[in-house]
């Protein structure tokens, strides 16, 4: 190394300006996909990545991000080109790991952060705890009751709309750990809650089975892929915004699909004696 | 009223939670939904229809969520996807799968019309929202921020 220096010091100046701009490449990029795995708004991801970038002087960049993938190119005087491709499936949201790498972004703008603190932060920022599954089930359940009550249903409803809420999210958890398709979650989710509220209707509780059913499948709505499709559609990103329009309309096709079998199960069993 | 637009409270919290919203933002969050429900509740009752009521309440969702990240510093997402989880169409969903099951077409038809008119809608209130220009809001956020200095 030191012989090299001696001979060629401008070689070694510039790899070592390549291998910073490569740090700083990766950095940007991981950044970037972080925001994206949970579900950030394309024109996030892209501004982020550029303002890292840009932060750290690196002028001579290309970046490039739809929904499930970044492409980022930096070739400052050619010889020292580099480039990263990441694929980035689509996740779970988690908002807080989004406001983290927000706030991280924000500091790395205001210059208050070396290359090598900005990954470190970021480590943390990935490393944030999730939510204990045991509060995620009872917040769902809390979720499900409250919809229900708003949607019409009497407080009698809202006690079985917790309880199939709460089941419901064990379900997700359970499956999600399984890493069973999004599409046959959301059908046997919703398969299940109609179930669950149809068979406590078969049992002779007068409840209106309807209203639990809408509250129970509430948090399988894709109400969050329409958002961010809308947002993504609304800044130009129109690939990427369909992408998640066609997501967020497959899964409200599933979620149709789950409750329409189970009401025709019933509908079967019942020969048609049932007052569905 | 006042019952709903608590419980409206409080299934946005516990949306909150759901999402993973940083713990120090529940409260805004949860307080936006209920506005939201809110809002709805009295266009409901002034009798402009459920389609421009969505509209109206997913605007005043849109516009409280950017002030808040303004004044916040957190992506205004972070306050607008719990909230507009109580005004999403679920019922129409399942009338319009339940109608289909049932063989009753046309009322499965006017169901799914109706749920996509409501989707429609809450999109539309998302976009003026978010179009108003930010540096409107950025100027919010540094006055707020003034006013923390001098106290």
């Amino acid at each position: 190394m030191s012989d090299s220096k001696k001979e060629r010091p401008l070689r070694s100046a510039m790899r070592r300006k390549s291998c910073r701009n490569k740090k700083i490449l990766n950095l940007a990029v991981s950044m970037g996909e972080e925001l994206l795995k949970n579900g950030g708004e394309i024109y996030r991801v892209q501004e982020t990545v550029c303002r890292v970038m840009e932060a750290y002087g690196v002028l001579d960049f290309q970046v490039f991000v739809i929904t499930n993938g970044i492409f980022a190119t930096v070739h400052e005087n050619q010889e020292d080109a580099g480039s990263m491709v990441r694929y980035v499936p689509l996740g779970d949201i988690n908002l807080e790991k989004i406001a983290g790498i927000n706030q991280l972004s924000r500091e790395i703008c205001q210059g208050s952060c070396t290359v090598d603190e900005a990954m470190r932060k970021l480590e943390d920022c990935r490393q944030i705890p999730p939510i204990p599954s045991p509060l995620l089930i009872f917040a769902c359940g809390i979720e499900s009751a409250g919809l229900c009550y708003l949607l019409g249903g009497r407080p009698f409803d809202c006690v079985f709309t917790f309880l199939l809420g709460m089941l419901l999210q064990w379900f997700l958890l359970a499956a999600g750990k399984r890493h069973t398709s999004k599409f046959l979650m959301n059908i046997l989710g919703s398969a299940m809650v109609t179930t669950g509220s149809l068979v406590l209707y078969v049992l002779g509780l007068h409840i209106q089975f309807d209203r639990i059913i809408i509250g129970g499948i509430i948090l399988l709505m894709p109400g969050v892929a329409l958002v961010t499709a809308i947002r993504d559609l609304f800044n130009g990103d129109y690939l990427s915004g369909s992408i998640r329009l066609m997501d967020a309309l497959l899964t409200g096709a599933c979620i149709a699909i789950g409750v329409g079998a189970a009401v025709k199960v019933f509908q079967l069993l019942g020969g048609g004696v049932l007052p569905l | 009223m006042i019952v709903q637009i608590l419980v409206a409270i409080i299934s946005t919290l516990a949306f909150a939670v759901l999402f993973h919203v940083p713990r120090q933002e529940y409260l805004y969050c949860a307080v936006n939904g209920g506005l939201g429900w809110a809002v709805y509740q009295m266009c409901l009752d002034s009798g402009i229809g459920v389609t421009v009521s969505s509209l109206w309440s997913a605007l005043a969702l849109t516009l409280v969520a950017r002030i808040l990240s303004a004044v916040r510093k957190m992506p205004s997402t972070v306050f607008l996807l719990a909230g507009i989880f109580t005004l999403v169409p679920g019922s129409g969903v399942y009338y319009t799968a339940y109608y289909l099951i049932m063989n009753d077409l046309s009322k499965s038809t006017s169901k799914g019309i109706e749920t996509a008119k409501i989707a429609g809608a809450i999109v539309l209130g998302i976009i003026f929202g978010l179009a108003l220009p930010q540096s409107w809001f950025n100027r919010l956020g540094r006055v707020t921020e003034r006013n923390q200095d001098e106290k």
